[in-house]
């Protein structure tokens, strides 16, 4: 059972742990997101809403995203079977060389269902439609910033002897 | 123009996220990774959601900048690292599993069995405060 459960798949790039642990870790960040953010909004206002950023997204990126390391300047502890060892819920596919999946994404998907599930049965399939092209304009803008803030890897600069 | 507006705030919140939060985790650990969550998305959140730059109406399904951070997470590696981007889709699809689990889940305690925190003010049951 403990070694059906740890052998990583090839093909899926993860083991069944890593599933459990990534539904898991991204179903805690949606819930508490969608029940307590508009509350903490409602009762303080844009402070309220800031103050969510830092304790709800900040909390649950520690436990869905933190990364080997202690303290300041943190160390990368490496796997024996090669890579670096992951401690956060929501499990980076094949080591880590598949790109980053944020926990924006069940929030995003997360509250969008919510958002379905919240309008009445007859009405759900024109909001579903009127709401795509407006996430599709989100989800271009996060490809181009992205895109963009991954070229830093490509100007070449060697500052500082800084590689 | 509204859209317009849309795809420059999914850049700007995508664009930062991936451009402080390593930085900020590999000098000062879990606590660079905290702070961050307080600034980068507290002013993100306050610039998309509060001034109200990504799209959305009351009434209408929400529109979150979760799918901007998702992009721009994957199109970052992408391009930073090369990564294979079939490679994703498994966690991908984890997360949409465990978001979409959550969110039925987290409407539905909201609609049914969430007591608010102060008891509702019917009329007439003020305490008068003239004494």
């Amino acid at each position: 059972m403990i070694d059906f459960m740890t052998h990583s798949i090839d093909w899926l790039g993860m083991s069944p742990v890593s599933v459990v642990t990534t539904v898991f870790g991204a179903f805690c960040v949606t819930f508490a997101v969608i029940i307590c953010w508009g509350k903490l909004v409602e009762d303080f206002g844009p402070i309220g809403g800031m103050l969510a950023a830092g304790f709800i997204i900040g909390t649950f990126w520690l436990m869905n995203h933190k990364l080997p390391g202690f303290g300041i300047n943190p160390e990368l502890i490496a796997d024996p079977a090669g890579g670096v060892k992951q401690f956060g819920l929501i499990y980076q596919g094949f080591r880590g060389t598949a790109p980053w999946v944020d926990m924006g994404t069940a929030i995003g998907f997360g509250t969008w269902i919510g958002g379905l599930y919240e309008i009445s049965r007859g009405e759900r399939f024109r909001a579903a439609v009127e709401s795509l092209p407006r996430v599709g304009a989100a989800i271009l803008g996060g490809i181009i910033g992205g895109a963009i803030t991954g070229l830093v890897g490509w100007t070449g600069a060697n500052l500082f002897g800084y590689r | 123009m509204r859209y317009l507006s849309t795809v420059i705030g999914g850049a700007i919140c995508g664009a930062l996220c991936f451009g402080i939060w390593p930085e900020m985790w590999k000098s000062y650990g879990i606590m660079g990774g905290w702070i961050t969550a307080a600034v980068v998305i507290g002013i993100c959140w306050y610039m998309n959601h509060w001034l109200g730059v990504i799209w959305n109406q009351p009434g209408r399904i929400w529109v979150d900048q979760g799918w901007a951070v998702a992009a721009a997470g994957i199109a970052w590696a992408m391009v930073r690292f090369h990564a294979p981007f079939l490679r994703a889709l498994p966690v991908v699809f984890c997360c949409l599993l465990g978001g979409a689990l959550a969110g039925i889940a987290a409407v539905f305690v909201k609609k049914h069995h969430l007591a608010p925190a102060t008891p509702p003010q019917t009329p007439g049951s003020e305490v008068s405060s003239d004494d």
